[in-house]
């Protein structure tokens, strides 16, 4: 229908499952029939893809901290775009920097992540302080390490700064530490390290 | 279960109507009017089936002129019956794009300018600066399964192995997380 109601509206989760190729070919034609014929559908599937089409945008420009996986990772650099990878042990350390020319820039924190039921990250100021803590963080055991990319923008605009992520495993018994993990990082420079 | 809205669509039918009625090409408002009203839902149909913004407007361009020109000659007997016939046009024109652009080329220079459908409007867009701080307010498994699911378009299957979790688990979680989103975007309380 044209009208501003329709009397069985797609939910959303059809509208998404639709957009991205989780229906079987049946259900699938289904919902093209329907939306072809009302406008309100319609405009609600547009929206989601203005909204997917945004989120896209957001993650390829690195415009926000996210804690991302390997496959991200393989799928940016596989669009051609400049990935900056820091590799560090539990209780490391590393000397950091984001180059003009870097599209994202990740930490991959290492950490014996078997067992653990629920990760926490927090973020240490120089002084011991805790900044930020991101709750339950998404993890894969079996990877032994957490994706993290931080917003390229503001890492772009930090002055020389040592900043520490902290892996806390959580469970019904308390907390217990991962590892901590240094970044020492300088604005780039043409001596900034690689 | 999806049903087709039983619904008469009411506005498209009637500009289809007043197409078929007039002389052909003589009511070019209302030609204008159902592209402007079509388009928006071919260009979906189209990044879905063909994946890129330049294929979608390709076809969105095929649709509009093959809709026009069968309307003009009267292939449309039962107004009320548009959608599916947009539908029918919109499928056999993405069969049509995969092999190759002959037809779109034909009708072209068979018809050229005369034909050609208005400029669709183009897609809303969204304040990225907006969107960013409302996605930095999501709980972080929120955040990480929407950029991860949107990024590439990637399905609850895949994704639920890349990140170790079941299927079900990512469409809630994701589902979750876009209703947060847009209320965010929206101002709208949850």
């Amino acid at each position: 229908m044209n009208g501003q109601s329709c009397r069985s509206p797609l939910g959303w989760e059809t509208l998404i499952a639709y957009w991205l190729g989780e229906l079987d070919p049946a259900a699938e034609k289904r919902v093209e029939e329907h939306y072809f014929g009302c406008n309100p559908c319609s405009q609600r599937l547009e929206q989601l893809e203005t909204l997917a089409r945004g989120v896209r945008a957001v993650a390829r420009r690195s415009g926000v901290d996210m804690v991302v996986n390997d496959q991200f990772v393989s799928r940016v650099r596989e669009q051609g775009l400049r990935v900056r990878e820091y590799r560090v042990p539990p209780d490391g350390a590393v000397n950091c920097t984001v180059a003009p020319e870097d599209d994202l820039v990740v930490g991959r924190l290492e950490a014996p992540l078997a067992g653990v039921k629920r990760l926490d990250m927090l973020t240490v100021d120089g002084n011991g302080n805790i900044r930020a803590r991101q709750s339950d963080i998404p993890f894969v055991a079996e990877n032994g390490a957490v994706v993290f990319a931080p917003g390229i923008a503001r890492l772009r605009a930090l002055p020389a700064t040592v900043f520490r992520l902290r892996l806390l495993a959580v469970d019904g018994e308390g907390e217990r530490v991962l590892g901590d993990y240094t970044f020492d990082h300088t604005p780039y420079s043409s001596q900034s390290p690689q | 279960m999806i049903a087709p809205d039983p619904d008469i669509p009411p506005a498209d039918a009637a500009l289809a109507q007043r197409m078929t009625q007039a002389a052909p090409g003589t009511d070019t408002e209302a030609e204008a009017e159902l592209c402007r009203r079509l388009a928006p839902r071919v260009r979906l149909y189209g990044l879905r089936h063909l994946g890129n913004e330049a294929a979608a407007a390709d076809l969105m361009q095929q649709v509009m002129l093959t809709m026009i020109e069968r309307l003009r000659a009267g292939a449309l007997r039962e107004p009320e019956r548009l959608a599916s016939f947009v539908f029918g046009i919109c499928r056999m024109a993405v069969l049509d794009l995969r092999r190759g652009q002959a037809r779109r080329h034909r009708l072209l220079e068979v018809y050229g300018e005369a034909l050609a459908p208005p400029e669709a409007p183009p897609p809303p867009d969204l304040d990225h600066t907006r969107l960013a701080h409302c996605l930095e307010r999501l709980p972080e498994r929120e955040r990480t399964v929407l950029l991860l699911t949107f990024y590439d378009d990637t399905c609850a299957e895949t994704l639920a192995r890349e990140l170790g979790l079941s299927p079900v688990n990512v469409r809630v979680i994701r589902h979750r997380g876009l209703e947060r989103l847009r209320a965010c975007l929206t101002g709208e309380p949850r």
